[in-house]
């Protein structure tokens, strides 16, 4: 999942960067919004975490000209003063959630997925695929109801692999919802993790939840419970 | 007596009324000593007209006049009298009018001497003159007499009588007439000022930001400053705002960094990481509250009425996007012509944080009804919710600021403390009570 954070307070930037790295996003940084509107208008983005109170360019102003040139990943915006004047601008303008600074991380991170599980289509927090249920808001997964450790990255290949459920995901897709642009695209890193996904969700090789399709990708063949 | 109108109308018409009233009662006794000496005259004449009618004997003395000038002296009580009395005080003659009456006897008067008096008798009113006369018969024996001629009353009486009447029918309609001139240009002359009136209501109902019209040059140095006063307290309210918003921000940012900057989840960091945490977030509450509370602005004078309606709506399609996941059923019941005298921002703080709340507990309906009762300028605005509810004696504790009732629900409490005082500021009142709804009934009330 690619992220943008666009903060002019360079601390909390590069914190909320190595932070959200750290849990399995791609992220950009912005510190400015007109660096922002680039970054929003060049790239393929997720969302985008925007702070009010940027210099150059207001956050309001971003957010309006991201939605006019038909940007519609989902938007987080920042407010220093929580009031309910800027949030209710913001989410008129076209902001999806807002967050009040400070924030605890956890709580931001629980905005983030709950957003982009919507953008994906899934109204639900919890997806169920057959004994397979990944719940987004705890970023925890179940198989027949037994936790399974995984780690950040790997959670994100699933999550991504799951939200688009019955699709084909080409390799490099899926590299760049995982990795910074820069990474070497040519490592087999990804292979190393949909072999450990594999082991942890299906130790005895019965239900195969994620298939590889030779050439063109990976697809996670499961079907979701109904209800 | 605080109209201008009227304490100019009462003042020129008490200077009109003594002046009119002056006037009168000079005219009045300038009339009445004319008329007097009018009627002296008159007497004087009928005196020489019977000194001119009496006759005198062979050796020269005095006969009283047999053949009378004036017809009136033969007539009984016409009204005009004589007496011709000697110089011992006897009658010697009277007129014929004057049968059956008495006028008593006047002073005797030396030769050319006169003497005019107001005699009041039992049934009767008389002007009187008494003239002395000198005779002089032939052998030159002097003997005098005094002729007193005396007139009715009646006559002069409604002559002045008839004066005073159309003096003062005058009088009195020219009152009337200065009277209404004179409304007619105070009206006219303050004008104006109740142009300026009608003007500052068109503000305060805000059909209009500033005072627009032509005032007289009296005029536009108020009205000018009150423009300019206008405009001051919106920029210093906008600088102000704009310096909160910079304090927050300054002050904010670190707190957020210090609060999500712990990556680290080693056990041994996780207690100090907790107290940090803990102090950040109580830090917080103390700026948010303070920060909060300094931006009310209260009742501002000249304030455009806020539609209270378009603030519900606004909030509402907001908090249905952040809680779009919950579905909540909203019902709204808004009456469109509620409006709040105060600041824009406030009442979204207020019905932004009541709304968060019921959003927040509800199980899925949210129900918000507006009522203004516009003879009291009151307006009352109730948010219900399906959920939980507060217990009764939570309520107290819910209104501190502060207060934390569920810590997995950060920024409850704040939000409905924060908004009882702002109500406070502007002299509502929030009610905390169970909804029929099954959860928690918030009613915010104004009176004007």
């Amino acid at each position: 999942m690619h992220i943008l954070v666009v903060e002019d307070e360079t601390r909390l930037r590069e914190q909320l960067r190595d932070r959200l790295r750290s849990s399995g996003f791609v992220v950009d940084v912005a510190a400015d919004g007109e660096e922002g509107l680039y970054y929003g208008e060049e790239y393929p983005l997720d969302l985008a975490i925007i702070d009010i109170g940027l210099p150059k360019l207001s956050g309001i102003e971003l957010i309006r000209l991201l939605r006019a040139r038909d940007k519609h990943f989902p938007i987080l915006i920042l407010t220093a003063r929580g009031n309910w004047q800027d949030k209710v601008d913001g989410l008129e303008t076209g902001a999806d959630d807002y967050l009040v600074k400070p924030f605890r991380f956890e709580e931001l991170e629980a905005r983030l997925n709950a957003l982009l599980r919507r953008a994906s289509g899934w109204s639900k927090p919890v997806l169920d695929f057959g004994p397979i249920s990944l719940d987004t808001g705890k970023q925890s997964i179940t198989v027949s109801g037994n936790p399974v450790e995984l780690t950040a990255f790997e959670y994100r290949v699933l999550e991504y692999l799951m939200m688009h459920a019955g699709e084909v995901i080409s390799k490099t897709e899926l590299t760049d919802n995982i990795y910074e642009q820069d990474y070497d695209r040519d490592s087999n890193v990804l292979e190393v993790f949909i072999g450990r996904l594999r082991r942890k969700l299906d130790p005895d090789n019965s239900i195969s939840p994620i298939e590889t399709l030779r050439g063109r990708g990976y697809r996670f063949r499961l079907e979701a419970n109904a209800g | 007596m605080y109209s201008l109108h009227s304490r100019l109308l009462l003042a020129a018409s008490l200077v009109l009324a003594g002046f009119l009233g002056a006037t009168g009662l000079a005219l009045d006794k300038a009339f009445r000593v004319s008329a007097e000496a009018a009627m002296q005259e008159r007497l004087q004449s009928h005196i020489y007209a019977l000194l001119a009618a009496a006759d005198e004997d062979d050796n020269g003395r005095m006969i009283p006049p047999q053949e009378l000038p004036e017809p009136r002296f033969s007539k009984p009580d016409s009204g005009l009298y004589a007496v011709i009395t000697n110089h011992d005080g006897k009658s010697l003659w009277h007129s014929t009018s004057l049968t059956g009456h008495d006028i008593g006897i006047a002073a005797q008067q030396s030769p050319g001497e006169r003497s005019f008096s107001r005699l009041t008798r039992a049934d009767m009113q008389l002007y009187a003159l008494a003239f002395g006369v000198a005779w002089e018969d032939y052998a030159g024996a002097e003997a005098r007499y005094t002729f007193t001629v005396a007139e009715d009353t009646t006559v002069f009486q409604s002559e002045i009588d008839s004066f005073r009447s159309t003096l003062w029918r005058w009088l009195g309609g020219m009152a009337l007439a200065l009277l209404l001139a004179q409304g007619i240009i105070l009206r006219w002359g303050l004008r104006p000022l109740r142009t300026v009136t009608t003007d500052l209501q068109q503000i305060e109902k805000g059909h209009a930001d500033r005072l627009n019209g032509h005032y007289p040059r009296e005029l536009t140095g108020l009205t000018s400053s009150l423009n300019s006063l206008i405009e001051h307290s919106k920029a210093v309210q906008v600088r102000y705002r704009n310096s909160l918003d910079d304090l927050a921000h300054s002050l904010k940012t670190p707190l957020a960094i210090l609060q999500s900057g712990h990556a680290d989840n080693s056990d041994a960091a996780d207690a100090s990481h907790a107290l940090v945490s803990e102090q950040v977030e109580r830090m917080d509450e103390i700026i948010s509250h303070q920060l909060q509370r300094a931006a009310v602005s209260g009742r501002i004078t000249l304030a455009k009425p806020v539609p209270v309606g378009r603030i519900v709506e606004r909030l509402v399609r907001s908090l249905d996007k952040v809680y779009r996941e919950k579905q909540v059923t909203v019902d709204l019941e808004l009456d469109p012509a509620a409006t709040f005298m105060g600041d824009e921002a406030d009442l979204t703080e207020i019905l932004g944080n009541l709304l968060e709340n019921a959003y927040k507990y509800c199980h899925s309906a949210v129900r918000v009804c507006v009522k203004m009762d516009e003879q009291v300028g009151s307006i009352e605005i109730n948010i219900e919710d399906d959920g939980p509810g507060i217990a009764a004696d939570q309520i107290d504790t819910v209104l501190q600021r502060g207060t934390r009732m569920d810590e997995s629900m950060p920024g409850q409490g704040i939000g409905l403390s924060m908004a009882n005082e702002i109500i406070t500021v502007y002299g509502g009142q929030l009610v905390i009570a169970a909804s029929p709804l099954g959860g928690t009934l918030l009613r915010v009330s104004f009176h004007d």
